[in-house]
């Protein structure tokens, strides 16, 4: 029997018993709809993730820390030196690597003062920033200039009264710097005199590159942060602390202060998400401490995979029902039209003709209600984002301030609703189809 | 001559409860190619039950049945479909057509089982509704049509296939007298013009004696066989084997003609 000619009968035969059809597909509609929007909730929720950890920090970024540096017993302790950190590009899949020399400054716009932590990084660090304004400080720029994070500007105070804020806007205001004292551990006891103290600080002015992306108000890991170029920082920093390099030097075993680098911070450019914790991986076994976003943007994923697992077994429930709905119509549909098969056999119709023509109806219910199933998804979908869209600020604190929908439906899950729903449609059909084979010819004969 | 149809020692024996009822007692026949046959006897004689197991709905408990040299007491369920589809014709009594389907589709059904392309079977289904006399209700659905209407469409999908054999249980039960007159002149015509075999349950005598030869079966045995004097068939049958058909008969012992009460 053609393909074709199986389509035509099963069809006229839904066709013949309209309401039944109706409300069996409506069974269908239901199932797969709750499924839908169940998954497309999960969907939603793992993408806001997503987003909101974007937001607050690149996912690509790895962050090796050094904290405390040598210690006297450290023979196995490693050190972040510019070498060492260079050693990290031969990794697979690094496109890229930072030293973060941090030094923690005072700046003042008229009687507002700002105290945060200018940071130099490399170009490699600049290439993964987006700036709003302004352009990036050159590798071994001679005059030192600055980056702002987008949340610096908002967060100066006036004096000592730090329970207000106010804004400047360093594209314009002329900041004055203030560098730290030099600490120098190697020669305790001469700690700074309270006359020293008294001294007028050296003010300098630091001409302003550009300012990160992003509002004042969206706080990130690195938007609360001043960068400047490693190399002009470094060249700057020689200038005020002469031989000792930093403002508050590491010391090496003899007490005195290093005569090179040793950061407390770096960081690994990766070149996708996917390969960072393999990368992590290699740089913990070379001894050093490191964290990255992705690490906790895994385990929030792995919450919410429970979550998404739970959403879909509720939806699950409904398709269940559903199929025992479909099972019901064809055992009708069977016992009724048990002389109709009857003559069918009679009349030479194969048994895999007939099991094949009641599954084919089962599957189209199956379709049809996936297919109605998928519009009313897409339709739930959209008012749940339409209102949650209105409900502002509550939904934005759920979902991590990542914003966007919290509902979506990618066409793969709607294609895939629409094979599910068949299958769904032709598992429940089976068992009454096959009885539909086994059915005696005899049936045909009797006359009732 | 060939008989296209064989039987030999074929018994029913149906289970009822703990109870053994046997429908046939053995029945040994053959039936040539272009013979009209009627299965004569009241309801219960098993004249239906005869039936079913030559087109092979249902099994016989012993016996061969050969047909067209197959021996279908052997075949499995799809065999037999396979087989009806490629050999055999079926005329029901309450015409079986099916509801949703036009006079045109439900002749075609049976090539559509076949896999025969929709423009064909149409036309072919059309030639023989036109070969009944009905071509101008080819469009309507069953309950557009009467009995003796809905009949001819039945006969015309029996025919359809082209079929050696056509079974037909009780064609013209549910028909008035004078239908039954039509349908039966027109199945003897065709049977006579095709060299089909047509074979006929009937429990009524008058119309059993339209056919070429009759057999009546009580209690599960043939206890007469009787041909119809001037058909053509029979006296072919004669002259190219030398013997009338084989057929075994248990004459009942008194030969009251008692099963005309009904």
């Amino acid at each position: 029997m053609k393909m074709q000619d199986l389509f035509l009968l099963a069809f006229s035969n839904l066709r013949r018993r309209k309401i039944r059809t109706l409300l069996t597909v409506l069974g269908v509609v239901i199932g797969t709809a709750s499924i839908v929007v169940m998954v497309s909730l999960g969907l939603g929720m793992s993408e806001s993730l997503l987003r909101s950890f974007q937001s607050s920090g690149s996912l690509t970024k790895i962050n090796i820390t050094n904290y405390g540096g040598m210690g006297t017993n450290a023979k196995n302790k490693v050190e972040l030196t510019d070498e060492s950190i260079q050693s990290f590009e031969s990794i697979p899949h690094v496109i890229g690597t930072s030293p973060s020399l941090e030094v923690y400054v005072t700046a003042k716009v008229g009687a507002l003062q700002g105290d945060f932590s200018l940071r130099g990084v490399s170009q490699a660090y600049f290439q993964q920033m987006k700036l709003k304004e302004g352009t990036y400080p050159k590798k071994g720029d001679a005059e030192l200039s600055l980056i702002y994070g987008n949340t610096v500007a908002g967060s100066f105070h006036k004096g000592n009264n730090w329970d207000k804020e106010y804004s400047i806007d360093p594209m314009k205001d002329t900041l004055f710097y203030i560098f730290p004292e030099a600490q120098d551990n190697s020669k305790p006891g001469t700690a700074q005199t309270q006359g020293e103290q008294n001294k007028p600080q050296k003010k300098y002015i630091i001409k302003t590159s550009g300012v990160m992306e992003g509002s004042a108000e969206d706080y990130s890991e690195d938007s609360s942060y001043v960068y400047a170029d490693l190399d002009s920082l470094k060249a700057f920093l020689k200038k005020i602390y002469k031989k000792n390099l930093v403002p508050d030097p590491k010391t090496g075993k003899n007490g005195k202060p290093l005569r090179y680098y040793s950061y407390d911070q770096a960081y690994v450019f990766v070149d996708d998400m996917n390969n960072v914790a393999a990368v992590q991986k290699q740089i913990t076994d070379m001894g050093y401490s490191c964290y990255s976003q992705v690490e906790w943007l895994k385990q929030a994923q792995e919450q919410i995979k429970t979550t998404q697992l739970v959403l879909g077994g509720i939806g699950a429930v409904s398709l269940l029902v559903a199929a025992i709905g479909i099972m019901n119509t064809m055992m009708m549909s069977i016992f009724e039209r048990t002389k109709e098969i009857g003559v069918m056999k009679v009349l030479g119709c194969d048994m895999g003709d007939i099991r094949n023509m009641f599954l084919t109806e089962s599957a189209l219910i199956g379709i049809l209600g996936g297919i109605v199933g998928i519009v009313l998804s897409y339709g739930v979908s959209f008012i749940i984002n339409f209102l949650s869209s209105g409900g502002g600020e509550m939904v934005d604190s759920y979902t991590g301030g990542g914003g966007g929908n919290i509902s979506t439906i990618p066409l793969w899950l709607a294609g895939f609703a629409i094979i599910f729903a068949m299958l769904v449609g032709m598992l429940s059909g089976y068992f009454p189809s096959v009885r539909a084979m086994k059915l005696s010819p005899l049936a045909a004969i009797r006359n009732e | 001559m060939e008989p296209i149809i064989s039987v030999r020692n074929l018994k029913k024996v149906f289970k009822i409860g703990d109870n053994d009822v046997p429908a046939l007692n053995g029945l040994d026949f053959d039936i040539y190619q272009g013979e009209f046959i009627a299965i004569v006897g009241t309801s219960g004689s098993g004249k239906s039950t005869c039936l079913n197991m030559l087109a092979g709905l249902e099994k016989p408990s012993e016996g061969e049945i050969h047909i067209v040299g197959e021996a279908i007491e052997k075949m499995s369920e799809s065999e037999l479909v396979s087989f009806r589809r490629n050999h055999v014709g079926f005329i029901f009594q309450s015409y079986n057509l099916i509801p949703f389907l036009n006079a045109v589709e439900n002749v075609a059904l049976p090539l559509m089982f076949r896999g025969v392309d929709k423009e064909e079977r149409n036309k072919e289904a059309l030639h023989y509704l036109e070969l009944m006399n009905i071509a101008k209700e080819a469009e309507h659905t069953p309950n557009q049509m009467s009995g003796g209407q809905q009949q001819r469409v039945g006969i015309a999908r029996a025919l359809v296939i082209n079929p050696e054999i056509i079974f037909a249980d009780e064609p013209t039960g549910n028909l008035d007298s004078h239908t039954t007159e039509e349908v039966l002149s027109l199945m003897r015509k065709i049977v006579e013009e095709q060299k089909k075999t047509l074979i006929m349950v009937t429990h009524d005598p008058h119309i059993a004696s339209w056919s070429d030869r009759q057999l009546r079966i009580v209690d599960g045995r043939i206890v007469e066989t009787v041909l119809r004097e001037g058909s053509a068939i029979e006296e072919e049958i004669l002259a190219n084997n030398g013997k009338r058909p084989y057929t075994v008969v248990h004459p009942l012992k008194n030969e009251v003609k008692n099963d005309e009460r009904e």
